[in-house]
């Protein structure tokens, strides 16, 4: 060591450097974040997103975070998830879907949450906000923005013609096969400024109906619960409320909504909110997570449709 | 809150509200583009739609969107703004020259369909239409202006 220099000790250098290791650090995590986490990356494997040049990274990283423990606990591979999904959402710009982004502000928050001091306080809270914006700007939209969601017209015309519902079409509304094809075709647009002199009527039962009304409300009264458990202070029943209206949501939406990548992220998000060190919720997370799997592998609507002949 | 919660959260809201934007004011759908706004609406890309003239010497026919300039088709129905429209338009052009047809006028045309709120009847409207002007040339077929 010199004389006429400062010390090296002295010198600032080492926060510099203890700052910038703590993203390649391995943070010390319980089960409070090691599930959520590990949840995350089979939800990578699981569902692959965006094109040849970040799907092989976000894929290899997430496999390598399931085999390799300390991986998963290292900001920085987070990071690298969060800034490869910020390129797949750049790059095809406005095709990906919102969960896409969910994911990344999600990576992102798990990253930051690594680097501090409290990683599972730091992620139940990102976690939260990150679930009640998510969840208020839905509402927003369909309370108050879109022009055909709370009048019933996006059910009734979605149920119908999106082949993805018309299994749910049939087995919950009452909808028999010809009535379907006979609708699709009913709905087939019109160039603009035509008209028929005697349109064909589309055919909805008062089964359909009702179903197509009870998706609308439905969707939109649990998704406003959700938001605003999540906006609410913390006490003994919001937290449970929180935690209720997410697994409800996603056991729920997801038997339908063909998007099982958003329920995953969304249970992953519910599972970080988990504080109790009893293992019973995070075994209900968990679960729910696997029904969603269940939900997206197997045509359960339609097995069930058969069996009913 | 802390920064490390606040980050995030910021982001979302800030691409949220932006999204918001972009849809009131350029069509964007509000399926996409972060703004949370999916299975609100039937306003998204299943019922929206691009078609395409291409006028040239002696020829003037709606062209399929060959499967090269899908993913640009579906980027510019989901979200009809100029630069889309044109990146587009330019690649039609640029294919035609590839096969040797020369293009003296490409027209986008993005619409949408709206359904009534009692018959639920379907009727196409017309979102956005951009015309791509170019000389007849097979080697420059980019060299046009777009309006």
């Amino acid at each position: 060591m010199s004389l006429t220099r400062p010390s090296a000790i002295l010198r600032p250098v080492p926060a510099v450097d203890a700052r910038r290791s703590s993203w390649l650090r391995a943070a010390a995590c319980g089960p409070a974040v090691l599930l959520p986490l590990r949840l995350t990356a089979i939800a990578l494997l699981l569902r692959p997103t965006g094109e040849w040049f970040v799907r092989p990274a976000i894929l290899g990283i997430a496999a390598v975070m399931l085999v390799w423990p300390r991986a998963l606990r290292l900001p920085i591979l987070w990071l690298a998830i969060a800034l490869l999904l910020g390129v797949r959402i750049a790059a095809d710009w406005p095709l990906a879907d919102n969960h896409i982004y969910l994911l990344g502000y999600w990576t992102l928050a798990v990253a930051l949450a690594l680097t501090s001091a409290s990683a599972a306080g730091t992620l139940a809270a990102s976690s939260r906000a990150l679930l009640a914006l998510a969840f208020a700007f839905a509402v927003l939209w369909k309370a108050l923005l879109a022009p055909d969601f709370v009048d019933g017209r996006f059910f009734r015309v979605t149920l119908l013609t999106d082949p993805r519902f018309g299994d749910a079409a049939m087995l919950v509304g009452g909808l028999t096969p010809e009535q379907l094809a006979a609708d699709r075709q009913a709905l087939a647009p019109l160039p603009e400024g035509a008209v028929m002199l005697d349109p064909p009527a589309v055919i909805e039962p008062p089964r359909f109906r009702a179903f197509a009304r009870v998706a609308t409300w439905g969707v939109l009264l649990i998704e406003g619960l959700v938001a605003l458990a999540m906006l609410l202070p913390s006490t003994t029943v919001v937290v449970a409320a929180r935690h209720v209206s997410v697994l409800a949501f996603c056991l729920v939406s997801y038997a339908f909504a063909p998007v099982a990548g958003f329920g995953w992220l969304l249970l992953v998000m519910g599972a970080a909110q988990i504080r109790t060190s009893g293992s019973g919720l995070r075994l209900l997370y968990l679960v729910a997570f696997l029904t969603v799997l269940f939900y997206a592998e197997v045509p359960w609507a339609a097995l069930l449709l058969d069996a009913l002949g | 809150m802390p920064v490390r919660v606040l980050a995030p959260a910021a982001l979302l809201t800030m691409v949220a509200v932006a999204q918001i934007a972009l849809s009131r004011h350029a069509d964007l759908t509000p399926w996409k583009g972060g703004g949370f706004g999916m299975f609100s609406t039937l306003d998204h890309g299943a019922f929206r739609g691009v078609s395409v003239i291409v006028d040239g010497p002696e020829r003037s026919e709606t062209l399929e969107i060959p499967p090269s300039l899908e993913v640009l088709a579906a980027r510019a129905a989901n979200a009809p703004d100029q630069w889309l429209l044109r990146r587009l338009a330019d690649g039609v052009a640029a294919r035609e020259a590839r096969y040797g047809r020369p293009v003296t006028r490409v027209t986008v045309h993005v619409w949408k369909t709206s359904f009534a709120r009692d018959t639920l009847h379907a009727t196409e409207h017309r979102l956005r239409t951009f015309v791509r002007e170019s000389h007849p040339s097979v080697r420059d077929p980019s060299s046009g202006p777009g309006r």
